[in-house]
């Protein structure tokens, strides 16, 4: 159970490094480095680009049911804004259909 | 001071259930990955990032691409340098010694919590620490009740629990939306991604979509400015 190799430990110090220099040096250049205008729209939007390119070829393959699956979490972000519930719609959408269809 | 840190660590556990939540399907998906328990309590208090430990464990195999791995995960995370940027009024007066102590333990969801709470009325940033170890606290509980139930199904993929991936970041991404100035960036993100999936093996496709789409929003927001 709590086995651990050299490689996750070193990818997991250096994620934890890295995340945390972010954390950090956000605050302490906080005011100077977002002063130019191309920098702030490119941190602005990769967070949510990154989001849709990490997922958007899984719901793909998932075919149809893919599909209608982020349809209804779309309905459902407008409406609710809850990603625990789109979850728990996403999750349920793509289990009916293995079991029944 | 004393009363900051209890009153951020209260303010911070009703969005924690909703931390449990994701934690437990989290820590589900590591039994599925086979991820042990101890490489999950270290990503927990050491990168005390949940998108970005669900980025982690969904590009886990018995081969870690390392340089991937911390590449995504990193640009994932690249939003804590907003944030960071964003807490400057709460640390006005603080020393630097108390910068590096309390921005380990922000999280998007503990960030939010203070800076409603910040509007209204002047707190320290021990509010903020509070609400930080609140929600790891919470994110521990339950990713490691996922981790012990998860042994127990069999075939997650049955209960499509290999979906809330996807749900969760297409969701997270739609939480992001602005208005209409990001359709064309979306759009492109999702076909390069697209694209590049079916043409180079790998996961090179994520980092490439991303750029190509925020490039996009960079030149886009540039021609409005100057038009």
């Amino acid at each position: 159970m709590d086995n651990i190799t050299l490689t996750s430990l070193l990818l997991i110090l250096g994620i934890s490094l890295g995340t945390y220099s972010l954390r950090v040096s956000g605050l302490l250049l906080s005011n100077k480095f977002i002063e130019n205008e191309n920098v702030k729209v490119f941190l602005e939007y990769l967070p949510s680009t990154l989001l849709l390119a990490l997922v958007v070829p899984s719901i793909l393959k998932e075919g149809l049911t893919g599909l209608v699956a982020i349809l209804l979490i779309v309905v459902c972000m407008y409406k609710t804004k809850s990603i625990l519930l789109s979850m728990i719609i996403g999750v349920g959408v793509v289990a009916l259909s293995r079991n029944f269809i | 001071m004393k009363n900051d840190f209890r009153n951020g660590f209260i303010s911070n556990i009703p969005i924690g259930i909703s931390v449990f939540a994701y934690g437990s399907v989290l820590g589900m998906l590591c039994i599925q990955k086979d991820v042990s328990l101890l490489e999950l309590i270290l990503m927990n208090t050491l990168i005390f990032a949940g998108s970005a430990q669900f980025v982690i464990v969904e590009m886990w195999s018995s081969s870690l691409d390392i340089l991937s791995i911390t590449i995504t995960a990193l640009m994932v995370n690249l939003r804590y340098f907003l944030i960071g940027a964003s807490l400057n009024p709460l640390f006005v007066g603080s020393t630097r010694l108390e910068k590096f102590k309390f921005m380990h333990l922000v999280a998007d969801e503990n960030w939010a919590v203070t800076i409603n709470k910040m509007k209204n009325e002047p707190i320290s940033p021990s509010f903020l620490f509070g609400g930080g170890v609140s929600i790891l606290f919470t994110w521990s509980l339950g990713t490691i009740s996922g981790y012990s139930l998860g042994g127990f199904i069999s075939d997650p993929a049955k209960f499509g629990l290999d979906f809330a991936f996807v749900s969760i970041f297409f969701a997270l991404a739609l939480s992001m939306y602005k208005g209409k100035q990001n359709i064309l960036p979306w759009i492109v993100t999702a076909l390069v991604a697209v694209i590049v999936e079916s043409l180079i093996e790998g996961k090179s496709y994520i980092v490439i979509g991303a750029i190509a789409g925020t490039l996009v929003a960079v030149f886009q927001e540039k021609k409005e400015s100057n038009g």
